[in-house]
């Protein structure tokens, strides 16, 4: 499929436009590795294991506390302590809700993202802030050896995470809890605290997600959350398909970030309509998702 | 002293007893008193019409969720359903010069399309109804916006009467729309809470594999449901189409969280949390009522969806934890 664009559309394989795909999809990439890791301590089936969609809107609320905080004169670190706080509460109430009170997490998280678009409509008034804070602008026009900044500030992101779950204890315990339940509790983990954590790690993604966000579209402006779990969702499942288990891993759920945002830019390079992306999208997840379904029964 | 202590004492623990059994019913009420002290208007007859006419779209779309959620599943393109059932109907009312209950048949026939699809990929290819439908939504929203040349919507002023009626019309004093959702909660009740199939539905929704060893033909059920469902949805659009004249592209979505909340409410409320008809009935109603009554207290747009957000949120809560008690 790749290949194909890169025949049709000419400078697809260039360095600029890798650059450009590899930097559109660093907000996706980031809230990726959030979901990744909620889907991993919870099990890996969409209704009833670990799921949080309220990610992207946690990442929309930083975003816009920080601006709105910004717009007013007020200094860059208050606006980071400021988001941070924001998206500590979106996450606590999430893990309160799945961990502690037993709402499923497809619920929990649905309704959480609708009430948080609402309060990030209350506190932006559904109006658009621009950012002009020079951290912001660094992180979007900055380069560093030709490369843009945001794509090794990402990488080191996604190797500390890749570190956290899969080298470090707590990690483990929390993979331990998603691949069976009942056993990560008879062997005398706690189960409900290791859940909470992986919540409050997707909002953490959350928060970070949003300075990217910022420096993307130059400040905040509402409903970019909708495109945003829709990518987020699709690049973390098809990310599944690369790993030899069919599970869920960030590495994959990266992949399938830069993978998705691959498409969408070839595709607009080859002129093709923008309509028409949606289709291809989803007939995208349908072929990969079948073919992991087949290649499954296969072994059985 | 000591004696209205243990009064004190007997009489929360009978309070709690009480919240336990009655809290989602207690909070509904209580939003209830509240809006009607904040407006006197809430409580006037036509408001409540007002409540439950507003509600008998996202009754019909949540039927069908609930009929989906009862499989095990869960259906994201319940919107798609209801946008293609518009669609093919106000296309061949203006195209074709369809009269109305042909133009009725192909909307329902348009939107079963959807739940075709859903069907072919959750049975066929077995791709899980999450993946499957959001696979759906996907290519229907996109489907939408070429056909519309990006999102236009269509509209038809010239509509035939008896069309009209569906939204605007009444039986006996009553609205269309509200008789409509009314026989179907009616049929999706019979169906799935007091017959055979209905109750292997739920038994197939609980443990698949048993249900497949207890011979119940599990394929050919779930095909079933979906196009139902699909159906289901596609009745909804007609009703939006008949009120407003105009199908506007994607605007099914709108209904989606609405539905599944409604669904889960109704779900946290059954005392096995199973979803169910008449638990979903609850849900659409609280979150019709705390719309409208959200909208009489005159707030601005913003706080309110905040404000619906926020309740929705402590709503589940209150639901789930209430059943986990018992």
């Amino acid at each position: 499929m790749l290949i194909y664009i890169g025949l049709e559309a000419q400078n697809f394989f260039t360095w600029l436009n890798l650059k450009l795909i590899l930097n559109q999809s660093l907000p996706v990439v980031v809230v990726c590795l959030g979901l990744s890791i909620v889907v991993m301590a919870g099990g890996d089936d969409v209704v009833s294991g670990g799921i949080d969609l309220s990610i992207p809107a946690t990442a929309v609320l930083c975003a816009g506390v920080a601006a709105q905080w910004l717009a007013g004169e007020g200094s860059l670190a208050v606006a980071v302590i400021l988001a941070l706080v924001a998206a500590s509460c979106v996450g606590a109430i999430n893990a309160l809700l799945v961990a502690w009170v037993g709402v499923t997490p497809l619920l929990a998280t649905l309704s959480m993202f609708v009430a948080v678009v609402g309060v990030n409509d209350v506190v932006t008034a559904s109006r658009r802030i621009n950012v002009a804070d020079p951290f912001i602008l660094w992180l979007r026009d900055g380069h560093m050896a030709g490369v843009p900044v945001g794509i090794p500030i990402v990488g080191i992101i996604a190797y500390c995470f890749y570190h956290l779950v899969h080298r470090t204890r707590f990690g483990l315990n929390m993979q331990a809890v998603g691949g069976s339940r009942d056993a990560a509790e008879i062997s005398g983990l706690k189960v409900v605290r290791l859940q909470a954590a992986s919540f409050v790690l997707a909002s953490l993604t959350g928060f970070i997600a949003s300075v990217f966000v910022l420096a993307r579209g130059s400040g905040s402006s509402p409903g970019v959350e909708n495109n945003l779990l829709l990518e987020m969702v699709l690049a973390t499942f098809l990310g599944a398909a690369f790993s030899g288990r069919r599970v869920v891993t960030l590495w994959g759920a990266a992949l399938g970030a830069i993978l998705v945002a691959a498409i969408s830019i070839g595709f607009k390079s080859m002129g093709v309509n923008v309509f028409w992306t949606g289709l291809i999208k989803g007939s995208l997840i349908l072929i990969v998702v079948a073919f992991a379904a087949l290649a499954q029964r296969e072994s059985r | 002293m000591s004696e209205t202590a243990t009064l004190l004492l007997a009489g929360s623990a009978r309070i709690k007893a009480i919240f336990l059994r009655y809290g989602f019913l207690l909070v509904f009420a209580g939003f209830f008193v509240f809006f009607a002290a904040w407006n006197p208007v809430f409580l006037q007859s036509g408001n409540q019409m007002n409540i439950v006419e507003g509600s008998a779209i996202l009754l019909i779309v949540t039927l069908g969720m609930t009929l989906i959620v009862a499989t095990g599943g869960i259906d994201l393109s319940v919107g798609i359903a209801l946008d293609f059932g518009a669609a093919f109907a106000v296309v061949a009312m203006k195209s074709y010069g369809a009269d109305w209950w042909s133009a009725m048949a192909i909307g329902i026939a348009g939107g079963s399309l959807v739940g075709i699809l859903n069907a072919a990929l959750v049975v066929g290819l077995r791709i899980s109804p999450f993946m499957a439908t959001l696979g759906t939504f996907f290519i229907g929203s996109s489907v939408q916006r070429v056909f519309t040349d990006g999102g236009g919507p269509i509209s038809h002023r010239r509509l035939p009467d008896e069309f009209r009626n569906l939204a605007m019309g009444d039986l006996g004093g009553i609205p269309t729309e509200v008789v409509i959702a009314v026989v179907l909660c009616a049929v999706y009740f019979l169906v799935l809470e007091r017959s055979i199939h209905g109750r292997r539905i739920h038994a197939m929704g609980m443990q698949r594999s048993a249900s497949i060893m207890a011979g119940i033909r599990v394929n050919r059920m779930l095909i079933a449901s979906y196009v139902a469902a699909a159906m289901t949805c596609a009745v909804g659009g007609l009703i939006a189409l008949a009120s407003i004249r105009m199908f506007t592209p994607l605007s099914g979505f709108s209904y989606l969280l609405d539905a599944i909340a409604a669904v889960f409410i109704g779900a946290a409320l059954h005392p096995r949390g199973r979803p169910n008809v008449p638990g979903s009935i609850a849900g659409v109603l609280f979150l019709g009522m705390v719309t409208n009554g959200l909208n009489l207290m005159g707030i601005d747009f913003n706080t309110k969806d905040a404000l619906s957000g926020i309740i929705l949120v402590s709503a589940l809560a209150l639901a789930v934890a209430q059943r986990k008690m018992r």
